[in-house]
């Protein structure tokens, strides 16, 4: 693009320098041909390394991904000097620049670094130089979705093709040229509307390059979006794919190791067989106590119940362990621990996180409850994904009366992508830039989840360490432009009469779920109605018998003319019928919308009826809204951004995935995903590809993750970064072996679960050796298990469970949140009870105290992984805070009322349902004392205390020291 | 365009490059591969680093604790730093910003000369409104200050005023975001928490980084101001109230007794001692225990950090404690030397409620509400911290999001303008006395030697001996400052002037 350059080099016209001419003969004599010797290799038209073509004076000044790379009006100051004086470029194994040619470009930019090209940038100006300010500042109102005065302006054809006053302008004849007029005149874009719309006016660099083309006769060029066309990248070298995670896995034959015997499946081999090499060795079998809490812990998030440690415990048979861990993935609460985990790499909240309103998500549970079941359902992850990034291209929802349950869960499964923090509700907060952010968090959501590679730093410029240039974040953000088009926006709250015009809400429900919501509005409509006609059945009938009262107060002789008169149409009456009918209309006539003023008993029943109205009409259902995200088609062009500035757009590029990724370079195959679509099938593409079965990283990256939750640390340790700058894989073979093991068995994420939960490897004991501190000391080779604190929502749900007030009701609509005038937050209970944290409103501004105070993080977009910290407020909270004391209460009446007669066996039961194990004896010693202790405390301090309370108070305290305990706060 | 614009900082992306690697400040989940020693290093955060990290380093196998004090890059100026924010917006040509050109154009619009402005209210046309009060010359420099300020005032040979200073946003949220984070964005880690991260505490036994927010409400953005973002919870602002609950959940629950509290606590502590011998290799579980006993002594030290009782009848008088219209923000005031005394970092002190300093109507009715509430304070507050010879080392900065436009808002108020407005510094060493950088004639607009948000940021730094370059932090696969990602200059004339 020209934009900046011509700028610049406008100014520089009126002062040229006597050295111009010498400095543009200087560049072509010498400079040129030493750039295209030196630099051509990558810099070339075709390749254009960094977007930049060094082998032409015209592209030289049109700049690179970085902007403008020369700087003629401070040439010391140009980045192609920057870069050569650096000894960055030419890249170290390419044929360097001798000193004498780097004199030649430095006495070439000193003396002005010309290239001669300079005055004729005008008349280089094509269409592409102009259409990027249209439909940033036009076709909001002369486009895609509204054509005011039937004018498009998105392409040259229906530029010229004007609207109802004709051709919007004249090649050669800017003057005459009605846009210019108009946007001269300040009549457009109109002002009052800009905010609305979030448009900024047309800057007057950008009219002046309007003016200069359509002056220089509006030149115009084949437009040809940059697509994987099948050839060879020259982006991309060879030596580049060969890194390990850019090539599909393969199952490598399982090895063997020394203590084989020890093996339960082929994890354990390939953890043995690296361990041999450390010399070190698998721990011993953990005891079954260490083993269910591990598993509950792991698979549900909470404790498990001491009968069910005690079934466990007694159970003989030789699968024991295997049927433990089958009956827990069946439970319905282990979709809440998974999905939970897959929540922080959406992003999940139920509000939009922008400003301090941070305005709720009506809808967002929808989303959440889909994942729930997804994981409870072991949906194929394959399908997952494809359902979460293309939902609205895998069959047709485009039929309100006809939605299948797949159907349904198809489009709620995008809420995936309408999880980032957005604040475009607003025009002022919504302008292009702030839209762009929006497009930026969810390839950073999508990438960082799904992908596995960091691909943020190719939005500005090539990535460093990996091989993805900017053409690349560009060809993505075209993929999800279908839906998600700066220039064609949806805001994200409900607004507008029908949803989905231009919110992003879409009313949708399976069919029968519709059936059912269409049925109780009728059901009301019709009780409505039938309310309604009985209240004016009983306004006639009151009419009637209050006017025949009043008839009958008259003297009997006229009652009859009267009644006779009035019931006679006016045109009738005779004279004298007339003269009654005007004497005595006010006093036996009655108006019946005014009847409740007359008559007291009506008056109520019309109240009661308007209640009743009312409360029918308070107890709709809802809008069945989806917060969902669909391609609406005919999406605006995608422009490489140079620097990231959607000020500065470079050439465009069409849809595609990262060129690394897919070796033959063959393009991206997109087809609309069903008949009569309105999208155009990109994501549907891109989903396709993502669950290829010779896709490199898909089943990699999820598998990591599973072995992250279950083992404390993924193969590798960087989750959202398989590149070059991530970490290697501890055990690639491993990694490799489970990656497909993962698709041959149809990406069912509990066969993964099994394969790692019934391993050895799991089963191992966590206590730490001296030879593992001394070979191993982060545990990277596993020859134990690690220790680990309870992330933020097991703790809360820990304390809930332990406590007996935690109502395992799942699904709907978040609980809610309060936060109290010192900044306290804490989850409003629901009849002395409390739901999992899951089920708690994430607000980005709101995360309840225990929560935070434990590691939840705020969504940034998303979360990929947490911290653990051990710091002073934590203990604070556990310690003083007036509701775990509540709990700790709760707690100890149950300890009471179930837990046996003595305070042995009470002690005992306390310390089995907070930790799982059996107090062992010192510490049933000094529980013992401390009872001791404080019940002398307490007899002291309150003599009155009867029996029961003073038994209350201590085992509270009790209660209270087990909260805080590390065997509580820990999984071994 | 300015050489350093001209192409991307490649410094936010050099995770592998030597010189990031190599930074005095260290980054303890550099590469997101965390052991579980640089976990533990985590420890001891939040509402006190406090005493853990001091038990830390008797343990031969301790890293480095996240809060202990860190080299800086090159000797630093100031060694804390106190931020007075003026929330809501003050008005710099009302303050420090006197334009005879108001005077002039007074009742006029804007010439056409200053261009179109952008303006949240849509007050572009309206009449120009001079300053609302005089101005007088002050001290030996004659620096001008606004007669609503007497007492600031009277110390103007300690001022620096900044008078072009430059923000991104005309709304109050992103504004105060931008001026607390670098960004307009909710979410990005705080100036204080940056500090926090980089600098550690002076004490053991104290938070890095407290705050004392305005008693009478919260201020537009909320807690995110002080929010740690991406870096570790550890680093967020602590807030601290006056009176008797200073730190959320500090203080046992009414009712329960000290001696249940001992015996709770010591039963917890022996559970915990149980639980760490069976695993006799873990730190966590030590840093835990530690935890647990600093939490216990800050039940007893953070009260007496806000127990102003000690404090003489003078000091009383010098923050304005005596009367009641200045007894508030001077006890804040007051607070806030009490801490940078006892080591803590970086002390955040708001005036003004939700709406503050928001004069969009009768600016002398609200600003001189506002200066009378803290003038005296503000002035107090310097005179002690000089005659205690800590104004020497300490930083103080006043300022609020932004400015305030020239041109009346319904007759007698005025808007919102970040596009050029007034903070001043003073102590630390850096030349007092003196007004440097300029807003236009009317003061619309920074004219010159504009002071853009971030480069204000880089020059504080600086002052506490940070290279704003080598401040980073690894996340979401970039290598993140408070600065970047584009570049950042210092304020030289701040500097060396």
């Amino acid at each position: 693009m020209l934009v900046l350059t011509l700028v610049a080099s406008t100014l520089f016209v009126g002062q040229q320098s006597l050295g111009q001419e010498n400095s543009s003969e200087l560049f072509k004599t010498d400079v040129l041909p030493i750039l295209k010797a030196k630099c051509a290799k990558c810099h070339n038209a075709d390749a254009q390394k960094g977007e930049l073509n060094l082998t032409d004076a015209n592209a030289i000044l049109d700049g690179g991904e970085s902007g403008a790379v020369i700087s003629t009006d401070d040439p010391e100051a140009s980045l192609l000097w920057e870069y050569i004086e650096s000894g960055e470029m030419p890249p170290e194994k390419s044929p360097q620049l001798t000193q004498a040619e780097k004199d030649r470009i430095h006495q070439w930019i000193k003396s002005g670094a010309k290239t001669g090209a300079e005055a004729n940038r005008q008349q280089e100006l094509t269409q592409l130089d102009i259409l990027p300010i249209l439909q940033l500042r036009c076709t909001v109102c002369h486009g895609t979705r509204v054509k005011e005065g039937d004018l498009d302006l998105r392409s040259v054809e229906s530029i010229l093709a004007g609207g109802k006053s004709g051709p919007a302008f004249i090649a050669g004849n800017a003057k005459e040229s009605l846009l210019l007029k108009r946007v001269h005149a300040g009549e457009m874009p109109p002002k009052q509307q800009l905010v609305r719309v979030s448009v900024k006016p047309v800057a007057d660099s950008e009219i002046k390059l309007i003016v200069d083309w359509i002056a220089s006769g509006a030149k115009t060029v084949e437009i040809k979006e940059d697509v994987a066309n099948g050839k060879p990248d020259p982006l991309i070298s060879d030596e580049d794919r060969e890194f390990w995670s850019f090539v599909p896995p393969v199952k490598a034959n399982i090895p063997t190791a020394k203590q084989s015997a020890k093996a339960r499946n082929a994890v354990d081999y390939f953890v043995m067989a690296k361990l041999d090499e450390l010399g070190l060795e698998l721990s011993p079998e953990a005891s079954r106590r260490t083993l269910i809490r591990r598993l509950y812990f792991d698979l549900l998030g909470l404790p498990p119940a001491p009968a069910e440690i005690a079934e466990f415990e007694s159970d003989t048979r030789p699968d024991a362990y295997e049927r433990l861990v089958e009956k827990l993935l069946a439970s319905p609460e282990y979709g809440a621990r998974w999905g939970g985990y897959w929540l922080d790499l959406a992003g999940y909240a139920d509000s939009e996180g922008l400003q301090e309103s941070d305005r709720f998500r009506p809808a967002a549970y929808r989303y959440r409850d889909y994942v729930i079941s997804s994981f409870n359902r072991d949906k194929s992850y394959a399908r997952f994904v494809m359902e979460q990034l293309a939902g609205d291209e895998l069959a047709d929802y485009t039929d309100p009366e006809n939605v299948s349950q797949q159907v349904y869960e198809n489009v709620i499964a995008t809420g995936f992508m309408r999880m980032t923090i957005d604040g475009t509700f607003a025009g002022i907060t919504g302008f292009v830039p702030d839209r762009l952010v929006v497009v930026g968090d969810l390839l950073q959501v999508y990438t960082s989840s799904m992908l596995g590679l960091t691909m943020k730093c190719a939005k500005c410029h090539t990535h460093k360490f990996d091989p993805i240039p900017q053409r690349d974040y560009y060809r993505l953000a075209a993929i999800f432009k279908g839906a998600l088009d700066e220039n064609d926006w949806l805001i994200p709250i409900r607004e507008g009469s029908e949803p989905g015009q231009r919110d992003r809400f879409m009313t949708l429900a399976p069919t029968e779920e519709r059936r059912a919501w269409q049925a109780e509005h009728d059901r009301i409509d019709s009780e409505i109605s039938k309310l309604e006609s009985d209240l004016e059945s009983l306004r006639q009938a009151t009419t009637n018998r209050l006017e025949k009262e009043r008839l009958e107060r008259l003297p009997e002789t006229i009652r009859g003319d009267v009644a006779t008169a009035l019931a006679t149409v006016d045109e009738k009456r005779s004279e004298i019928q007339k003269y009654l009918a005007e004497k005595f209309a006010d006093t036996i006539t009655l108006d019946p919308a005014k009847l409740a003023e007359v008559d007291e008993d009506f008056k109520k029943a019309e109240e009661s009826t308007t209640n009743q109205i009312k409360s029918l009409n308070n107890s709709r259902p809802e809008e069945l809204l989806v917060r969902a995200l669909w391609d609406r088609g005919a999406p605006s062009p995608t422009y490489i951004l140079k620097r990231g500035d959607y000020l500065t757009p470079g050439r465009p590029v069409g849809p595609g995935v990262p060129s690394i990724l897919v070796p033959d370079n063959r393009p991206l195959k997109v087809q609309p995903g069903f008949e009569g679509s309105p999208g155009t099938g990109r994501r549907l593409a891109l989903a396709k590809w993502m669950v290829e079965e010779d896709h490199p990283l898909t089943a990699r990256v999820m598998v990591n993750r599973i072995w992250r939750y279950h083992f404390g640390q993924g193969i590798v340790r960087t989750l959202d970064d398989f590149g070059i700058a991530g970490a290697r894989p501890t055990h690639q073979e491993l990694l490799d072996w489970l990656a497909v093991e993962f698709m041959e068995h149809g990406w069912s994420i509990k066969h993964m679960h099994r394969l790692m939960l019934l391993s050895a490897t799991y089963r191992q004991q966590s206590l730490i050796r001296d030879e593992h501190l001394d070979k191993d000391p982060e545990n990277l080779y596993l020859a134990r298990m690690s220790i680990r604190r309870l992330d933020a929502e097991s703790l809360r749900d820990s304390l809930l469970s332990v406590s007996g007030l935690l109502k395992k009701e799942p699904f709907g609509k978040p609980d809610t949140v309060t936060r109290r005038e010192d900044g306290l937050v804490t989850s409003n209970g629901q009849n002395g009870g409390w739901r999992r944290s899951i089920f708690v409103m994430k607000r980005r501004t709101e995360i309840p105290t225990i929560l935070a105070n434990f590691d939840r993080p705020r969504m940034s977009p998303n979360c990929i992984d947490r911290v653990t910290s051990t710091v002073a407020p934590q203990a604070l909270q556990l310690l003083n805070n007036a509701q775990v004391k509540s709990w700790a209460e709760s707690f100890a009446a149950r300890v009471i009322s179930e837990g046996g007669n003595t305070d042995a066996q009470r002690i005992s039961y306390a310390y089995v349902l907070a930790t799982s194990y059996q107090p062992v004896e010192s510490e049933l010693e000094i529980t013992q004392q401390a009872i001791d202790k404080l019940r002398v405390a307490w007899k002291t301090d309150s003599p009155d205390m009867n029996d029961e309370e003073l038994t209350a108070k201590v085992y509270t305290n009790l209660c209270h020291a087990l909260f805080n305990s590390a065997s509580f706060v820990y999984v071994d | 365009m300015n050489r350093m614009d001209s192409r991307v900082s490649k410094k936010h992306c050099g995770r592998l490059t030597s010189d990031a690697r190599s930074l005095p400040v260290t980054n303890a989940t550099h590469d997101s591969i965390i052991s579980r020693r640089q976990l533990l290093q985590q420890a001891g955060g939040g509402a006190g680093s406090l005493a853990l990290a001091a038990l830390m380093a008797g343990e031969s196998r301790a890293a480095r604790p996240f809060h202990a004090p860190q080299n800086t890059h090159f000797k630093p100026r100031a060694k804390r730093v106190i931020w007075l924010f003026m929330h809501g917006g003050p008005s710099h040509v009302d303050l420090f910003d006197p334009k005879k050109a108001l005077d002039e154009y007074a009742g006029k619009p804007v010439p056409d000369s200053f261009g179109a402005v952008m303006t949240r209210r849509d007050v572009a046309r309206n009449p120009l409104m001079p300053a609302v009060k005089p101005y007088k010359k002050f001290g030996e420099s004659g620096l001008p200050v606004s007669t609503m300020l007497p007492e600031i005032g009277s110390c103007a040979d300690d001022l620096c005023v900044i008078r072009s200073m430059h923000g991104d946003s005309v709304n109050h949220p992103q504004s105060v975001y931008q001026m607390n984070t670098g960004s307009i964005l909710t979410g990005r880690p705080s100036f204080g928490s940056w500090l926090a991260y980089g600098l550690g505490t002076e004490n053991q036994n104290m938070p890095a980084f407290v705050v004392l927010p305005d008693p009478r409400g919260g201020i537009k953005g909320g807690p995110p101001a002080w929010g740690s973002g991406f870096l570790p919870a550890a680093y967020q602002g602590i807030t601290i109230r006056p009176g008797e609950h200073p730190i959320l959940d500090l203080k046992p629950q009414p009712g329960v007794k000290a001696d249940e509290q001992l015996k709770t606590l010591k039963l917890i502590q022996d559970f915990n001692h149980i639980y760490a011998r069976q695993q006799p290799h873990d730190d966590e579980l030590e840093a835990r225990i530690a935890s647990y006993e600093l939490a216990f002594r800050m039940q007893t030290e953070a009260p007496e950090l806000v127990d102003i009782s000690e404090e003489t009848d003078a000091t009383h008088k010098m923050y304005g404690l005596h009367q009641p219209h200045t007894s508030d923000f001077g006890r804040r005031c007051l607070l806030a030397r009490r801490m940078i005394e006892r080591g803590v970092r970086f002390v955040q002190v708001y005036s003004g409620d939700t709406g503050g300093w928001d004069a969009h109507r009768h600016v002398i009715n609200n600003h001189g509400q506002n200066c009378r509430e803290t003038d005296l304070p503000v002035a107090g507050l310097l005179r002690d911290l000089k005659q205690r010879g800590l104004l020497e080392d300490t930083l103080v900065i006043w300022g609020g999001e932004f400015g305030r436009m020239p041109m009346s808002e319904q007759g007698n108020g005025r808007d919102h303008n970040p596009w050029g407005f007034c903070s001043w510094l003073a102590g630390a060493g850096v030349q007092g006395g003196r007004a440097i950088g300029a807003t236009d004639d009317i003061g619309l607009r920074a004219a010159v030697d504009k002071v853009p948000v971030k480069n204000f940021h880089a020059t504080i730094l600086h002052l506490m001996g940070i290279d704003h370059n080598q401040l980073t932090y690894y996340h979401n696969g970039l290598e993140k400052r408070l600065t970047g990602p584009s570049d950042a200059e210092l304020v030289e004339e701040v500097i060396n002037g």
